[in-house]
């Protein structure tokens, strides 16, 4: 992911230009990677008004951390890590949602309608009996694709850490949801 | 990377079945109209230009800083000699008054009984008026 021949060039000539002060150069990474620092955030801190406070505070903080930024790196990962940061420190304030709360957070606006509702408050029902990070994880993984080493780096833990946060999390769900196998 | 590596098959061992990762995927959905993100880069932009005139006054105000440093030493000093020169002044205005007063009243205040001593009896009263009425 960090190898700079595999770096877009359109990525790497707009980190260049915002390390070097061009706002709107700044704006088209924005643009860019806004959706997938949005996936990172939504993945810890759930709900969606989070999500969106943990994303607009990671950008405002990696544009004043520009000059610190190696150019010759993917900007994404790097940014990821900084959303995830500001993702944990909302979440450390905010302190324990209340199930009800994760419950509604869940039943996203954005879901397809034609979905069972039911279904939906069975998941929502196990998500909320599931570690925060353990939630976390799974949903970076199975649902992002990030491997577990990057979302170790993001969360702050060891690779294995996650790997064995995601195969708990996965037992408890399948438990918890047996009988919605398909 | 290392650890996906060294266990390549652990991870999807035990992957979930595809309804529950829809379910999930369903649940984490993100807004779909390009209209939110569009007003999301635009408040995004809207706070890094006001971090960025924040850091440009903040540096304004790191030179007024050190300029403040420097004039309060600046104050200080002079302060302080201004209070030196102002002691000094009222030291040397006391004595001056101080010596202009014997200077100027002693001779006069010490004739007066003098005057008075060796005068008669009778007249003695009439110096004694004459002095106070002089004065």
């Amino acid at each position: 992911m960090n190898d700079p021949a595999r770096i877009p060039h359109e990525e790497r000539a707009l980190a260049e230009a915002a390390r070097a002060g061009d706002h709107d150069a700044f704006a088209g990474l924005v643009r860019l990677h806004q959706r997938r620092a949005y996936l990172v955030a939504r993945a810890i801190v759930t709900v969606h008004e989070d999500a969106e406070d943990a994303v607009q505070d990671g950008f405002v903080r990696a544009y004043q951390a520009l000059d610190r930024f190696d150019p010759r790196q993917a900007f994404g990962p790097w940014l990821n890590r900084i959303v995830a940061n500001a993702a944990l420190d909302l979440a450390r304030r905010r302190k324990v949602r209340s199930t009800e709360e994760l419950h509604d957070a869940l039943q996203s606006p954005f879901r397809d309608p034609g979905e069972d509702a039911e279904l939906r408050t069975r998941l929502a029902d196990a998500l909320a009996e599931l570690p925060e990070r353990a939630r976390s994880v799974i949903v970076m993984h199975d649902l992002e694709g990030f491997t577990h080493v990057e979302i170790g780096e993001m969360l702050g833990i060891p690779g294995g850490t996650a790997r064995s946060d995601l195969h708990h999390a996965r037992q408890k769900l399948r438990v918890l949801l047996k009988d919605l196998r398909g | 990377m290392t650890d996906e590596l060294k266990f390549p098959e652990r991870s999807n061992r035990d992957a979930l079945a595809e309804p529950l990762v829809r379910l999930l995927r369903d649940a984490y959905a993100p807004p779909g109209a390009e209209a939110y993100w569009h007003g999301l880069e635009q408040r995004i932009l809207a706070r890094t230009s006001v971090a960025n005139f924040a850091t440009a006054d903040g540096q304004w105000w790191s030179v007024l800083g050190g300029w403040a440093q420097a004039g309060l030493v600046a104050a200080a000093a002079i302060f302080a000699l201004a209070g030196a020169l102002n002691q000094r002044f009222n030291a040397s205005e006391s004595q001056f008054v101080y010596e202009s007063v014997l200077q100027q009243n002693t001779p006069e205040v010490l004739s007066a009984p003098t005057d008075l001593l060796a005068a008669p009896e009778g007249s003695r009263s009439d110096a004694t008026l004459i002095y106070v009425l002089s004065h």
